[in-house]
């Protein structure tokens, strides 16, 4: 399957496949995860419509996108719907629970504590990219002993260059993403 | 990077606040643009140092540092280099 030009294999299981992504590791694939309610062991080709879509509008840009709600967890004698049953019956059964929630809340009145969501700072992809290139180009533009080093594709953090700087020869450059 | 995210990422605690060295002609220094001349390579640049031109030792020299808005964060000693750039000769033998 494809989201938003990264290749995910079907037959990978859902929670690591989106560490394909660049930005995306193991631990922020696991919450990105349990906040679409998608299961530890469900593989991509048995994601949801619904799920792809959120998972790939949120991705194309985390800061700027709306919230997704964080629901609670299932208790243990939940029956979830059918697959077959229509989308109509879904949205209702989802409407009733969210108004009797916003009752109860009405009800205690009291201020809940608003936690930031911090699956919003995540950047991905060329968001990411863009904001080291800028970072090395930062650094050459002040003068800088590490802007010099990657000008010079030398090793930056005060690694040995008398041998074994072939990874710093090879990757660090003014232009490395 | 932005100037708070390179004092937080310095290594130093942040209850200890930047280590900075408080010289005695800064005041001369931005009004009569005097450079000052310093071994100081650890002092970290403060929002007050910018506009002023410091004179920082690499050793041997000392090399002209002007300071501006996006240095903030840095250490002075950053942007004097220690060591000449690395030319290879092929010795004739």
């Amino acid at each position: 399957m494809h989201i938003l030009g990264v290749n995910l294999p079907d037959s990978h299981l859902a929670r690591f496949a989106l560490t394909n992504f660049y930005g995306i590791g193991h631990k922020t694939a696991h919450r990105l995860c349990a906040r679409l309610q998608v299961h530890d062991k469900c593989k991509v080709k048995d994601l949801s419509p619904f799920q792809v879509t959120a998972l790939a509008s949120f991705l194309s840009s985390p800061a700027t996108s709306p919230t997704l709600p964080r629901y609670p967890l299932a208790t243990p004698d939940y029956v979830p719907p059918s697959p077959n049953t229509p989308a109509q019956e879904l949205q209702a059964r989802f409407a009733a629970i969210r108004a009797k929630r916003v009752e109860n809340r009405a009800r205690r009145g009291t201020d809940p504590i608003v936690y930031k969501d911090t699956l919003k700072d995540i950047k991905v992809e060329s968001e990411l990219r863009r904001e080291i290139r800028e970072n090395i180009a930062h650094q050459r533009m002040i003068g800088s002993y590490v802007g010099r080093r990657h000008a010079m594709h030398l090793p930056v953090r005060g690694q040995n260059t008398q041998s074994n700087a072939k990874t710093a020869r090879k990757l660090n450059q003014m232009d490395r993403y | 990077m932005r100037p708070t995210l390179q004092l937080l990422k310095s290594g130093r605690s942040a209850w200890k606040g930047p280590y900075f060295v408080a010289f005695p002609n800064l005041r001369d220094a931005l009004t009569n643009h005097v450079p000052i001349k310093t071994q100081a390579r650890s002092c970290t640049i403060l929002p007050n140092f910018v506009g002023i031109r410091f004179m920082v030792h690499n050793g041997k020299d000392y090399m002209p540092v002007n300071v501006t808005q996006d240095m903030v964060g840095h250490k002075l000693g950053e942007f004097a280099h220690t060591k000449k750039r690395f030319t290879y000769k092929a010795t004739k033998k």
